[in-house]
């Protein structure tokens, strides 16, 4: 298809801009990095050669050309080699975001776009009942909902269902008395763990889909082709679902990718405060700890998931909108 | 519930509304009475025309019959009765019914009416699915005749709206009403904002199809021409009522309510020897505060005292006119005049004086005193062209260009100085291209552009500001060209600024003087509005003042009047004919429609697809065409046999009402 070819290049270039920053920022810092990782590492244990030698074609070699530096730099990225963190000594980077990646991308994915597919369905209902008691009672709390801090949210719920109540699982992805496997037993205790940070990003994202989906639905109404549907008797469903919600659905379309772009680098907020062992969690482990082979890899990871994620809802969109094919 | 009578006289009413009231209740807002009353009936088989300019309450009226008012609109009173079935408080359901049993409506223009993410084909399945159970073969079937019949093919099925041009989209748009099989259908200003030929092929078309399948059809327009030429009868609307209601013959020769008189004075045959055209200045009543007496007296030349008390209609053989001086022999004043050979400005006497045409007044008080462009200079194109690139197909009826699409095709052309030179051609002609890259705002892709010894297609983005002082544009559309932020006062003085450098006394006398000069009197009251506040006409009289206030040699007019009631069209154009004269500046005048430029302009070049097929002195260019396209163009025109003499009708008052 001619349309996701002419997008192919963008792809191409924006993540080759991103891999290229990712080397040449630490590069630029102030210090050493490189040489900051090494002192640290030796401080956690014995560093082998070849140990020092990754963490140094990934974050600077003292010695040696820019050239040189940035094909090694490009060697190892292919092969996934970003060093050895040390807040995970002597775990390799690769290994500990490996592990992080699927809870957060279960989790934080499943409710982002859980968040997207019902906040879109109740703000088509909102503005197709426009002015009924649902469409007030959803506008209103939704607003509430959306202005409603974050945190608190996710304090209010730990507290009440999590202490008071003691339904659910206060920290952590599972509980100790089960192994990470693909067994009933994990997954029980998995999902109970889950259900307090997907509820907190479920309930501060989803306002802000039915209110964006309700003024769109409610701009399409006003479209001439809205009324000549209605005039040529098509039944109210059709109107609403195939004519009015199929169109207010693209500027949505476009938010939704921004919010996936998101999930991975975005949660690190409900992670910690849950002490869920996602991306966002161990993104903040490394900055606390200064682990900046840790780091590094992580800001390439999430720049390419967003990069990604806009890639992919870039395709959805021209499928959804004719207009912009060809 | 098909109540129909086996054996029907051709006119038994199809629908009629009674006392019909409508009122918009936006939130926020004063109520809006749109529709004041309105007592109409549609014989079977009858063709009927709803004219008046816009916000005169049309569009309301046509949606309230075919009850698709919504909210804050809502019918406050008065009963619809579509069939023999009352359908004034019909629910969503029944109303359904009455769709499939035939009344259908075409919106305006049609450019939005289809869904932008649906292919044809979807649409004639949703349309044809929601009445009955049917194969998709047989839809696809029915689908094709009904796109013959409105002269498409069948390949337009699998395109989106978007790859079809204007008027394939109002064909789509009828094939579709058409599914219906309706019984009545509602056109919503059905040609409007499409080229002149089109338009007149899409008219064609309507009334092919309406002797073919038999529909009784109410054919809205703000074009009293284009409705008089297409229809039996003709219900004239102002401000919210219907002021005369006559077959359409009888109202061409001789309308009896002032309205109706000055919208057909607005009206003209750009081929006839000599051609006189009217306007009615002022604009219709704000209708949140309907006007106490006759709605129409502020705009009224013959206006009395009785002009006070509302008037009652009048019976007139079978049609009838809400006025009290009628029948009277109505004389419209007129604002411009053009016969063969030099041009010929009316004097500011007679009629003149007693409409408001404060815009020649004006300028008469200002003759002679600024003659700005004194060293005028000739702008001449040699073989001058312009390529564009396309990234997506160009739609045009049936043919889809690609890649390069050549939009001016080796125009050469010599505008003297003081000259009035019309551009005229189809949409896509490449008028508006030629515009902009005599304004600089588009540099040709080959040839050269002259004003003087000043090469123009060699200008230096950095040199445009000082060739606009020479050079001054006029945009079609007077809403999208004024910052809706800054009152119009500023939006022109800034010009004054920009171009003439002055300041304090000099700077705020300029203003006024050029407020005065297009005919915004007084100043002080109108420098201070926002474009919304003014109406469109005023809006474009605030353009113009802007394009003077750089003293310009040469002013391009790009469909100056296009987006303008006609009603508006005489007075605009004879602001731009006093401006010629009495600035010296040489005038440009791009339009689609010959009318205007058959009166503002001596020379006419003729343009098709980039090419020039014909030029020459106007009149004679219009009066004996060589080439078939400028023929064509001609023949577009919808021509109306106007004669002022009042008929010999018998007026009679409606029974059982106060006189
Ligand atoms: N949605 C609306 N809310 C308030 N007033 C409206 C609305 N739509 C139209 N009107 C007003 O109703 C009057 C009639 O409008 P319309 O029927 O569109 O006239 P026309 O079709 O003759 O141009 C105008 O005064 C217009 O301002
Ligand atoms: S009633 Fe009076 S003001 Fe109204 S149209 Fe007739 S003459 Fe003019
Ligand atoms: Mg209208």
């Amino acid at each position: 298809m001619r349309y996701v070819l002419r997008r192919l290049p963008v792809l191409v270039i924006t993540l080759w801009a991103a891999v290229t920053l990712n080397f040449l920022l630490p590069r630029l810092m102030p210090g050493t990095p490189a040489g900051a990782a090494v002192a640290k590492l030796a401080g956690q244990g014995s560093v082998s050669a070849s140990q020092r030698r990754a963490i140094e074609v990934m974050l600077g070699v003292p010695h040696g050309s820019l050239a040189s530096q940035y094909w090694q730099y490009l060697k190892a990225i292919a092969g996934g080699n970003f060093g050895i963190s040390y807040t995970y000594f002597p775990e390799p980077v690769s290994k500990v975001i490996g592990a992080a990646l699927p809870w957060t991308l279960a989790l934080v994915g499943t409710v982002t776009v859980m968040a997207f597919v019902i906040g879109t369905l109740l703000g088509v209902l909102a503005a197709w009942k426009r002015g009924s008691i649902f469409d007030t009672a959803a506008s209103v709390g939704c607003t509430f909902m959306a202005a409603f801090p974050y945190f608190w949210t996710a304090l209010v719920l730990l507290y009440v269902f999590g202490f008071v109540a003691g339904w659910f699982p206060i920290r952590g992805g599972y509980s100790a008395s089960v192994s990470p496997g693909w067994d009933w037993s994990f997954f029980v205790s998995a999902l109970g763990h889950s259900v307090l940070p997907a509820f907190t990003i479920l309930v501060s994202g989803l306002g802000g889909w039915v209110l964006g989906m309700r003024n769109n639905m409610m701009g399409v109404l006003g479209e001439d082709y809205i009324v000549f549907a209605e005039a040529n008797g098509l039944s109210p469903r059709t109107v609403a679902l195939r004519y009015a919600a199929r169109n207010a659905l693209l500027p949505g379309v476009t938010a939704f990718g921004m919010a996936l772009g998101l999930v991975v680098g975005g949660s690190l907020l409900t992670e910690v405060v849950f002490g869920y062992p996602g991306i966002g969690y161990l993104l903040y482990n490394a900055v606390v700890n200064e682990d900046y082979p840790l780091m590094q890899a992580l800001f390439l990871v999430i720049t390419v998931s967003v990069l990604m994620a806009n890639f992919v809802v870039d395709l959805i969109y021209g499928l959804l909108d004719p207009r912009v094919r060809r | 519930m098909d109540t129909r009578p086996p054996s029907q006289s051709e006119h038994a009413p199809l629908l009629t509304a009674s006392g019909l009231e409508v009122l918009y209740e936006p939130a926020g807002g004063p109520p809006v009475h749109a529709v004041r009353g309105v007592d109409i009936s549609i014989g079977q088989g009858q063709l009927v025309g709803l004219v008046g300019e816009s916000g005169c309450g049309k569009s309301t009226l046509g949606y309230a019959l075919a009850r698709l008012l919504r909210p804050p609109a809502r019918i406050a009173a008065g009963t619809v009765v579509f069939d023999s079935t009352d359908i004034t408080n019909l629910d969503r359901k029944s109303l359904r019914g009455i769709r499939h049993n035939g009344l259908a409506v075409v919106l305006q223009s049609g450019m939005n009416a289809l869904n932008p993410v649906r292919r044809v084909r979807g649409h004639f399945h949703d349309v044809l699915g929601a009445q009955q159970r049917l194969h998709a073969a047989e839809v696809d079937n029915t689908a094709e005749t009904l796109l013959s019949q409105v002269e498409l093919a069948p390949s337009v099925l699998d395109r989106y709206p978007h790859e079809l041009s204007g008027g394939m989209r109002q064909r789509v748009a009828i094939a579709l009403a058409l599914a219906l099989k309706p019984r009545l259908v509602v056109f919503d200003e059905p040609t409007t904002a499409l080229d002149v030929i089109v338009q007149r092929a899409i008219m064609d078309t309507i009334a092919r199809l309406q002797a073919e399948v038999g529909f009784t059809a109410l054919i809205i327009s703000h074009d009293l021409g284009l409705v008089l030429g297409a229809t039996d009868q003709v219900w004239v609307m102002y401000a919210g009522r219907i002021v005369e209601r006559r077959d359409s013959p009888a109202l061409a020769t001789g309308p009896l309510h002032p309205y109706s008189a000055a919208l057909l004075a607005c009206q003209g045959d750009p081929t006839a020897e000599k051609v006189e055209l009217g306007g009615i200045p002022g604009s219709p009543p704000d209708l949140s505060k309907p006007p106490e007496g006759c709605a129409f007296a502020p705009r009224c030349w013959l206006s009395g005292p009785p002009c006070k008390e509302e008037p009652h209609e009048k019976l007139v053989g079978t049609g009838s006119v809400t006025c009290h001086m009628a029948p009277t022999k109505l004389e419209v004043p007129k604002l411009i005049r053009r016969v063969d050979g030099p041009s010929e400005p009316i004097p500011d006497s007679g009629h003149g004086a007693k409409v408001p045409t404060t815009a020649s007044a004006a300028v008469a008080k200002g003759r002679g005193r600024h003659r700005d462009a004194t060293t005028a200079e000739p702008l001449a194109l040699i073989d001058v062209t312009k390529d564009f690139k396309t990234k997506r197909a160009a739609p045009s009826e049936g043919v889809q260009a690609q890649g390069l699409v050549q939009a001016v095709a080796g125009v050469s052309l010599r505008l003297e100085a003081g000259q009035a030179m019309g551009l005229v051609g189809g949409s896509g002609s490449g008028k508006t291209t030629l515009g902009r890259m005599i304004v600089g705002l588009e540099r040709p892709s080959s040839g050269s552009i002259t004003l003087g010894n000043l090469r123009v297609d060699k200008l230096r983005t950095r040199d445009l500001p000082r060739y606009w002082r020479r050079v001054q544009m006029v945009f079609q559309d007077p809403y999208a060209g004024l910052n809706p932020l800054h009152s119009v006062g500023y939006t022109v003085g800034r010009a004054i600024r920009n171009h003439q450098g002055l300041k304090g006394d000099d700077y705020r006398r300029e203003l006024l003087r050029l407020f005065d000069t297009v005919g915004l009197a007084p100043p002080e009251h109108y420098a201070a509005k926002l474009p919304h506040q003014l109406s469109g006409g005023q809006r474009q009289r605030v353009v113009i003042a802007r394009a003077l206030a750089a003293k310009p040699q040469v002013l391009v007019a790009d469909e100056p009047v296009s987006m303008l009631d006609v009603s508006l069209r005489a007075e605009i154009l004879h602001l731009l004919g006093e401006l010629r004269k009495n600035t010296g500046a040489s005038l440009l005048y791009i339009t689609h429609d010959l009318l205007s430029a058959r009166l503002v302009t001596d020379q006419l070049v003729v343009l098709r697809q980039g090419h020039i097929v014909e030029s020459g002195p106007t009149s004679s260019v219009l009066r004996s065409p060589s080439h078939p396209y400028t023929v064509e163009l001609i023949a577009a025109i919808p021509t109306v046999q106007q004669s002022q003499t009042v008929p010999a009708g018998a007026i009679t008052e409606r029974p059982g009402e106060p006189v």
